[in-house]
């Protein structure tokens, strides 16, 4: 018999390979380009991309065989998202397939997983994912969007109140899947719940929220005396602590952070080839600290994948691959930026490119720039640093 | 020049209270959204106020302001982010207006620059393809990044002298012809343009290329350290509104900023702050010494000042958390507004490079080697 990680090796290459292959002959010009570019990407680009991942089979790939998927192992799954962004594809929309999904297939009732999950590995449903609040950020037990069940005579239902706040495309999702309190008063952890929420119910308002890269990703959701069905809570009541942890669990297993990294770094020695050769030396060795930073976090990100397989992890293999791959992508970009030099200060350089001349830096100057802004954020968003090495510290070395 | 503590003092309470009471984040959130990038108002408030008159000798009704002057007026300008050409125009193009004008341009321009009716650009940086020429009094070439190129009624241009070799300055009216302008924002939402010139009329300023570079080199150091001070007031004020906003954000049931590791990133914030103070006041200190000790400690200042304030930046943004990135809040402004400061007038690499070279060519490390 084949030991379980050399035939999960062998499968992840084999992986790697068709998505090369299918980023070669199938991905559409239009999107490897707006991709390359850092160009912001519309709603129809994003179910366009998620549908041709699920007509790979790709988009649910990770999911059990039964509801549709490959019963992809970790590191497969590791491998597909590292391997998309290193070729620079598009964000893989994770609310939907990534997220909710298999909270559903693990705790949903019957009806909720025929309802919900061919939609979602389709992105017929778009989801959004209403976690954080302005008083619950990294503490989510501070939750104070609240659910009251009122039984009725046309079916029981909860009224939801609150306001949730950094909501990812809200302005496109069709559903939300939200954590409320059910119940006041008592431990914070047994008093919350895990409802879907439709978003097309009265008393749902979307309001963005500029962010300094001029894109719209966040919102503010609220919440005002929405009328949710009792069917559409997931499992039991007062579990939605046990739930939200088992996504986070999912959400861990990030190999897109490797991905990304290597691809900018890939654009980065790209840029400094380019560079005056007055500042091409100091560059080269800042590159190559960068680049050396890089395979310390990929061979402990592959290694880690497959101690979590193995079940020989310590715990703190995710915050690793967050805490090192976050802040190395956040000091290529800067590292990019500064190559740029005077295009790296323009605002949208790329609008200057759709004019005569004179161009100000490479086509994808405005691009680089906004991700700089964007990826401010990285080391924030899914679980900030401090509360990343607050885990190790806690959970790891028992401090 | 002296260096005059009062008048500093006096130009940075006045400067201040001016900012605080028509410069707040929404009157500035309404410049952003102004065609120019700037307050047509402001600008001749500025005026009025004798900002513009800074830079101009006390025998043209100016105040001959020196380097400490300067930057405490700059401080403010960074404090408050104001988005007006006050660097671009009353410092650097008027610095070389007084330093390389004739008689005769001086008298012309001067009376503009004071009321604010004449605003200059200086247009250095260019691509390597299509270097700047004058051949018979007309320019031709290209300039990019220039800032508030896009609103300047005078450029100042640097050029090859066809006619006696070397570089040499020019005044060009963008609306005489010939200069074609390409618009665009910078990061932190002033104005910036890129220009075409094809044979535009072009008048010399300077008598020769050795005094041009001279007073050139002067002018972009006065720039650079009117930039740190710039970066100083910004810097402050983001080491305050983290520190204030740690003592109010809760999580987990308390002030996050009762978390030590966070006391101690504030600390180093606030260590850094000091920093960039103090080598801000060697450098305008400096100004007045000989070239080469001048260029090591202004080359080292700005460049210490990059680092330093993208320190601050980056860790005001963090401890923000998702706040940090938005529009809403002032932090992304400082954010930005540091990031285009940190570009301009010389990078943190050329800097760097400059103060290296400074220092293999014997001059002191500091003012107390």
């Amino acid at each position: 018999m084949t030991d379980p990680i050399t035939e999960a090796r062998q499968r992840a290459e084999g992986l790697k390979a068709a998505i090369r292959s299918f980023y070669d002959g199938v991905m559409p010009v239009d999107l490897k380009r707006k991709s390359r570019l850092h160009q912001v990407l519309d709603k129809d680009d994003y179910v366009r991309w998620m549908r041709l991942l699920n007509d790979q089979g790709w988009a649910v790939g990770h999911w059990p065989k039964e509801y549709g998927g490959q019963a992809w192992s970790l590191l497969e799954r590791f491998s597909f998202e590292d391997q998309l962004a290193r070729l620079g594809c598009p964000w893989v929309i994770p609310f939907g397939v990534k997220y909710v999904g298999p909270v559903i297939y693990a705790f949903g009732s019957p009806e909720q997983k025929a309802r919900f999950l061919p939609r979602i590995a389709t992105t017929d449903d778009f989801w959004a994912q209403g976690y954080s609040e302005p008083g619950a950020g990294s503490d989510l037990a501070g939750l104070r969007t609240e659910a009251i069940r009122v039984e009725s005579s046309e079916g029981d239902h909860y009224v939801v109140n609150g306001q949730k706040v950094w909501t990812t495309y809200a302005q496109w999702a069709d559903w939300l899947f939200c954590l409320v309190k059910t119940a006041r008063g008592e431990q914070a952890q047994k008093s919350i719940s895990f409802l879907l929420i439709d978003m097309r119910s009265p008393g749902v308002t979307v309001k963005p929220i500029p962010t300094m890269d001029g894109y719209h990703h966040v919102n503010e959701v609220w919440l005002e005396n929405v009328r949710v069905p009792a069917e559409n809570l997931v499992g039991a009541e007062g579990e939605g602590w046990t739930y939200a942890k088992y996504l986070l669990k999912n959400e861990r297993t990030a190999g897109a952070i490797v991905g990304m990294a290597w691809h900018a770094l890939e654009r980065l020695k790209g840029l400094a080839a380019e560079a005056a050769p007055a500042s091409r030396d100091r560059l080269e060795t800042r590159i190559g600290e960068l680049e050396l930073r890089f395979m310390a976090l990929e061979v402990a990100s592959y290694q880690a994948v497959e101690s979590m397989m193995r079940g020989t992890e310590h715990g703190a293999e995710a915050s690793l691959i967050k805490l090192r791959g976050t802040e190395l992508y956040q000091h290529i970009a800067e590292a990019a930026v500064d190559t740029l030099g005077l295009a790296g200060v323009a605002w949208d350089a790329a609008a200057l490119h759709a004019a005569a001349p004179p161009p100000l830096g490479p086509e994808d100057a405005g691009g680089i720039v906004k991700d700089h802004f964007y990826n401010r954020a990285a080391t924030i968003f899914g679980g900030a640093s401090e509360i990343q090495r607050n885990i190790v510290a806690k959970g790891v070395l028992g401090l | 020049m002296n260096m005059d503590l009062e008048t500093a003092a006096m130009l940075r309470d006045s400067a201040a209270r001016y900012a605080a009471d028509n410069y707040g984040f929404l009157q500035r959130h309404a410049v952003l959204g102004e065609a120019t990038g700037y307050s047509a108002r402001a600008w001749r408030d500025y005026a009025e106020l004798g900002w513009l008159a800074l830079r101009l000798p006390e025998t043209h009704g100016g105040l001959d302001a020196d380097p400490l002057a300067v930057g405490a007026l700059m401080e403010v300008v960074g404090s408050r982010l104001l988005m007006e050409p006050v660097l671009a125009s009353a410092i650097v193009g008027t610095g070389l207006v007084v330093k390389l004008g004739s008689e005769a341009q001086q008298a012309a321009l001067f009376p503009g620059l004071a009321d604010g009716s004449l605003r200059l650009a200086f247009a250095d940086a260019e691509p390597a393809d299509s270097p700047c020429r004058v051949r018979g009094g007309r320019l031709s070439g290209r300039k990019i990044s220039v800032l508030h190129g896009d609103v300047a009624d005078r450029l100042i241009v640097s050029a090859l002298d066809d006619a006696h070799g070397g570089r040499r300055l020019y005044l060009v009216d963008p609306a005489a012809g010939e200069t074609e302008i390409t618009r665009y924002r910078l990061v932190d939402g002033r104005g910036a343009a890129n220009l075409h010139f094809a044979g535009a009329p072009a008048e010399p300023l300077g008598a020769d290329a050795a005094a041009v570079e001279a007073a050139l080199a002067e002018v972009l150091d006065e720039a650079a350290v009117a930039a740190c001070a710039e970066a100083l007031g910004a810097v402050r004020v983001l080491v305050a509104t983290t520190c204030d906003y740690l003592k109010i954000r809760k999580q987990f049931g308390r002030a996050v900023g009762t978390n030590q590791a966070l006391q101690h990133r504030a600390v180093d914030m606030f260590l850094l702050q000091e920093e960039v103070a103090a080598l801000t006041l060697a450098a305008q200190q400096a100004l007045g010494r000989p070239a080469a000790e001048r260029a090591r400690v202004v080359s080292g200042a700005k460049a210490y000042i990059c680092n330093a304030a993208r320190h601050v930046a980056n860790e005001a943004v963090q401890m923000h958390g998702g706040l940090g990135v938005t529009e809403e809040l002032d932090v992304s402004h400082y954010f930005r507004r540091l990031m285009v400061n940190a570009a301009l007038f010389g990078s943190r690499d050329e800097h760097f490079a400059r103060y290296l070279a400074a220092g293999r060519n014997g001059a002191a490390g500091g003012m107390h080697a």
